[in-house]
C-alpha cells in the first residue's frame, strides 16, 4: 500500500495531466462549457422544489426548499458524476492500457478530480443562494474541510472498486447508473434525515454517504455536523478507501490481458 | 563489464483466449453455482501460450532486435519489460526508465492538440512538465509538426501520429527504449531518422530492443537477434546468423 502510494507521487504530474485532459475533453465542443457542471445539479434544484416543495410539501425544518436541496444536490452530484465517468474510466482508456505502463488508479482518479472541479464551479451558485437566502457565514463552515475530505475518499472508493469490477465484469456497467438513480432515494437529498423512521435510523446511516451528506448540508446552513455522525463517516470511508484500493491494485496487473 | 537492463527468468506468459477472453459475470455465477451444487463441470478455458519458458538477458549499449513469425511471442516481450502485462511463471528483472513505442497512437489523445499530446504523452512516460519544456523544441523538431501543434490530432495523418509518438519516446531520456513494429507509417525519411536515433542509444550505453519484420533494418542497427518461434527462443546471436537462420528454417515454412 505504502509503495503503491509512493510510487502515485512520483506519477502526481501525470495525475494533473489526466485530469486537465478530462476537463478539456469533456467539455470541448460544447457550446455550454463548463455550465453544464451547474445545470445538473441547479435543474434538479428546481424540480425538486416544484414537486416535493410545492407539491408534496415536505417539511424541512424550516429551511427553504431550493437551499435544502442545494446543498446535499452539490455533494450528491460530485458523487455520482465522479461514479458515472470515473467507472467506465478504465475501459474508456483500454487503448493506453493495452499499451503503455502507468498507475492504473491515476485514471479513475482523473475522473474524481475533474468532478471536484465541477463541484467547486456548481459550489458558486451556492454561494450565490446563501447571499439571497441571507445564511450566516460562520467560522463553522470550516467543518467542510474534513466534510469534503470524507467525500472524497468515500467517493473515491465507490470508484476504484466499480471501475475494476467494470473491467472484469461489463455488466456492472448497467449496475452502476441504475444503482446511483435508486440510492438518491436512500439519502437524505429530498428529504430530511428526521423523516425517517426511528427503527430504521441504524441501518440508514450505514451507508457512508448518508451521514457525509446531512453533515455537509447542517455546516452550509450555518449549523453545526453532528460530531458523531462526521467520525463514523470518516471511519467508514477510510475503511472501504484501503479495501477498494487493496482490491484495484490486485485486480490491476491482469487489466491489459482482459480489457 | 556492462550492466544487465533487462532479465527474464523462465518466463512463461498466457492468455485466454474464446470464452474466458471477457469473463462475463453469468459464466462466473455459473461456474460459482455449480460448484456451491458440488457438481464438477469445468468450464472450458482455452489457454494460449504466447511464452514459455524464456529466459534471456539484455546489457547496456546492446541493441537486440526480435524476430520470428507472427504470433510467435514478439510483442508479448516488450509489453511484459514495459509492465503493461505481467507473466503467468517466471520473474523479470529491469533496471532504468522505459520509453516504449509499441503500438501507434498509444497515449495520444485524439481530441487534444499536438502541442498538448506531447505534454500529456510525457507525462504518460514519467516526465517531469519542466522535463518536457526543455526537450519540447527537440521533439517537435524531430516529428517535423510545426505546422500542425495546435489542431486537434484526429486530424493528423497515420504519419504524423506516429512520428509525434516515437519523437515524444525517444526523447523522453528512457534508459531502456523499446520499439514495435510502428515506424513502417512513416515515409523512407522519418524511418531513418529513427533508426539513426536507436543506434545513437546504443552508443550512449543504453539498451534498445526492437521488434521488426523489416530485416534489413534489425540488420542495419542490431548487434544481437533473438529468433522467436511459437514463444520460444530458438536462436540467439549475431544479427547475421540468425536471421539466415530465420529465412531458411521458419520463414519458409509459413509460406508453405
Amino acid at each position: 500500500m505504502i509503495k503503491n502510494i509512493k510510487e502515485l507521487i512520483k506519477y502526481r504530474e501525470l495525475l494533473t495531466a489526466f485530469i486537465i485532459r478530462e476537463v478539456k475533453v469533456r467539455y470541448k465542443e460544447t457550446i455550454l462549457g463548463a455550465f453544464w457542471a451547474v445545470i445538473q445539479p441547479l435543474s434538479l434544484m428546481i424540480v425538486f422544489t416544484v414537486i416535493f416543495s410545492l407539491f408534496l410539501k415536505i417539511e424541512t425544518d424550516g429551511v427553504p426548499y431550493p437551499l435544502f436541496a442545494y446543498s446535499a444536490l452539490l455533494p450528491w452530484t460530485f458523487f455520482t458524476t465522479s461514479l458515472s465517468f470515473g467507472s467506465i474510466g478504465l475501459v474508456n482508456n483500454s487503448s493506453l492500457i493495452t499499451k503503455v505502463y502507468f498507475p492504473r488508479e491515476t485514471i479513475p482518479f482523473s475522473s474524481i478530480g475533474a468532478a471536484f472541479l465541477d463541484f467547486l464551479i456548481a459550489g458558486l451558485i451556492f454561494i450565490v443562494l446563501m447571499v439571497y437566502y441571507k445564511v450566516p457565514i460562520t467560522f463553522n463552515l470550516l467543518f467542510l474541510i474534513p466534510i469534503i475530505a470524507a467525500l472524497i475518499i468515500f467517493t473515491s472508493a465507490v470508484v476504484l472498486f466499480t471501475s475494476a469490477l467494470i473491467v472484469i465484469w461489463r455488466d456492472i456497467k448497467f449496475v452502476v447508473p441504475l444503482v446511483t438513480q435508486l440510492w438518491i432515494f436512500a439519502t437524505p437529498v429530498i428529504y430530511p434525515v428526521s423523516k425517517v423512521p426511528e427503527k430504521f435510523r441504524v441501518i440508514y446511516t450505514l451507508d457512508p454517504i448518508v451521514p457525509i451528506i446531512s453533515s455537509f448540508r447542517s455546516t452550509v446552513l450555518g449549523g453545526r455536523p453532528s460530531l458523531v455522525d462526521l467520525v463514523t463517516a470518516t471511519i467508514m470511508s477510510c475503511v472501504l478507501f484501503v479495501f477498494a484500493y487493496w482490491f484495484f491494485k490486485s485486480k490491476e496487473k491482469t487489466f491489459a490481458d482482459i480489457i | 563489464m556492462n550492466k544487465v537492463t533487462v532479465d527474464f527468468k523462465k518466463v512463461s506468459k498466457s492468455y485466454f483466449i474464446g470464452r474466458h477472453k471477457y469473463g462475463r459475470l453469468s459464466e462466473t455465477l455459473s461456474s460459482v453455482t455449480s460448484k456451491l451444487l458440488g457438481k464438477n463441470t469445468p468450464i472450458v478455458q482455452t489457454k494460449f501460450w504466447a511464452l514459455k519458458n524464456t529466459s534471456f538477458a539484455v546489457k547496456e549499449g546492446e541493441t537486440l532486435g526480435i524476430i520470428g513469425k507472427n504470433g510467435s511471442g514478439k510483442s508479448t516481450i516488450l509489453k511484459l519489460i514495459s509492465r503493461i502485462t505481467y507473466p503467468n511463471k517466471g520473474e523479470i528483472n529491469v533496471r532504468g526508465r522505459v520509453g516504449a513505442f509499441i503500438e501507434l497512437g498509444a497515449g495520444l489523445h485524439p481530441d487534444l492538440s499536438g502541442r498538448e499530446n506531447i505534454y500529456l504523452y510525457g507525462a504518460i512516460l514519467g516526465m517531469k512538465r519542466d522535463e518536457i519544456d526543455l526537450k519540447f523544441r527537440e521533439i517537435v523538431d524531430f516529428a517535423e509538426i510545426h505546422k500542425f501543434l495546435d489542431i486537434p490530432i484526429k486530424r493528423y495523418s497515420s504519419g504524423m501520429y506516429s512520428r509525434l509518438g516515437f519523437s515524444v519516446c525517444a526523447f523522453c531520456d528512457p534508459e531502456i527504449l523499446l520499439v514495435d513494429e510502428v515506424l513502417a507509417v512513416g515515409d523512407v525519411n522519418f524511418q531513418t531518422k529513427c533508426l539513426t536515433k536507436m543506434q545513437s542509444f546504443a552508443k550512449s550505453d543504453k539498451t534498445v530492443v526492437f521488434v521488426s519484420h523489416d530485416l534489413k533494418a534489425i540488420k542495419k542497427i542490431c548487434n544481437r537477434v533473438i529468433l522467436l518461434d511459437h514463444g520460444k527462443i530458438v536462436n540467439d546471436g549475431k544479427p547475421n546468423r540468425v536471421i539466415a537462420d530465420y529465412l531458411a528454417n521458419y520463414a519458409q515454412k509459413s509460406l508453405e
